[in-house]
């Protein structure tokens, strides 16, 4: 994460892009707390209008299938 | 042609760790990593720990900063063993330091030992020293939005003290907002908000540091 002294290089977060269905306010608002909540998530921001869903991550703290079980959990359909 | 080696530093430190979480478990000594950011108000949190917990725990204090002994010179007048870490430089204490340190201390004879980080939101929440538990100070005077800013330090702490408590209603400082964002950062993370200058809270962080010592004594036993 700091670049100057390197100290983040082998931090080794992914970020992934969902297009997610069938948000609304509250569930995107919902979604948002439970992503966030997951071991090694960093970052997660949601456009309900459109779906588009960005979470970064730590792969060695949490599962991609973690992630998509918050949406299928709500109902929501979610593609990468 | 000219090889490059990418050397997980990660890795390395992680082997350090390992040793000293062995080392102080064997002890019984609880260890606290101590993070936050410059001028959060770590140090005068400590100063206020050992006046509360004197006589009562026997405390040690490791000081980590890129230069000066000015933060150990302020725990060593509470009588408290303290070694400063001048990492030169460096942005975050590694466990390869703190165990070249610890080296120096009588552990067997200590119930809780402090690791002051060096002030730093970032980089110390990725390098683990082997210590039991992390707790990071926030000060008012920061802003409420630090925690979505600066998120694995929060992620990665078991405590979180709101520190300057009292100077909230002049810093526009949203503290329902910021315990919001804490815990929906980390889930079950304990949050307590402090001031140095009245003492609030800082009963609240010494019953926390209470359970831990108590709870490695435990361990230890087990």
């Amino acid at each position: 994460m700091c670049k100057e002294c390197g100290c983040g290089e082998t931090n080794g977060n992914t970020r992934l892009q969902f297009t997610v269905t069938g948000y609304t306010e509250e569930t995107a608002k919902d979604v948002e707390k439970a992503l966030f909540g997951l071991p090694g998530v960093l970052f997660v921001h949601i456009h309900a209008h459109d779906g588009e869903t960005t979470v970064d991550y730590s792969p060695k703290k949490t599962k991609l299938t973690d992630i998509l079980s918050v949406f299928a959990a709500r109902g929501l359909e979610a593609a990468l | 042609m000219e090889i490059k080696v990418i050397k997980n530093i990660l890795g390395e430190n992680d082997r350090f760790a390992a040793e000293n979480r062995a080392m102080f478990a064997e002890k019984g000594v609880f260890v606290v990593n101590f993070m936050g950011s410059p001028g959060a108000g770590k140090t005068s949190v400590l100063e206020k720990t050992m006046e509360r917990l004197k006589g009562e725990l026997s405390m040690a204090v490791i000081e980590g900063d890129l230069f000066t002994s000015k933060d150990a010179e302020r725990i060593d007048r509470h009588g408290v063993p303290v070694i400063q870490i001048n990492t030169a430089g460096g942005c975050h204490l590694d466990a390869n330091m703190v165990q070249k340190t610890v080296r120096e201390m009588d552990l067997a004879a200590l119930d809780l030992l402090v690791v002051e980080n060096v002030g730093n939101l970032v980089c110390p929440a990725e390098f683990a020293l082997g210590e039991d538990a992390r707790a990071v100070v926030l000060s008012v005077t920061e802003g409420d939005d630090k925690p979505m800013k600066y998120p694995l330090m929060f992620k990665e702490s078991e405590i979180a003290l709101i520190n300057k408590i009292d100077l909230a209603p002049y810093c526009n400082f949203n503290c329902a907002s910021a315990k919001e964002d804490i815990s929906m950062l980390h889930p079950g993370i304990e949050i307590a908000e402090l001031s140095c200058t009245t003492g609030e809270g800082v009963d609240v962080w010494c019953d926390w540091l209470r359970r831990g010592v108590v709870a490695k004594k435990a361990e230890v036993r087990a």
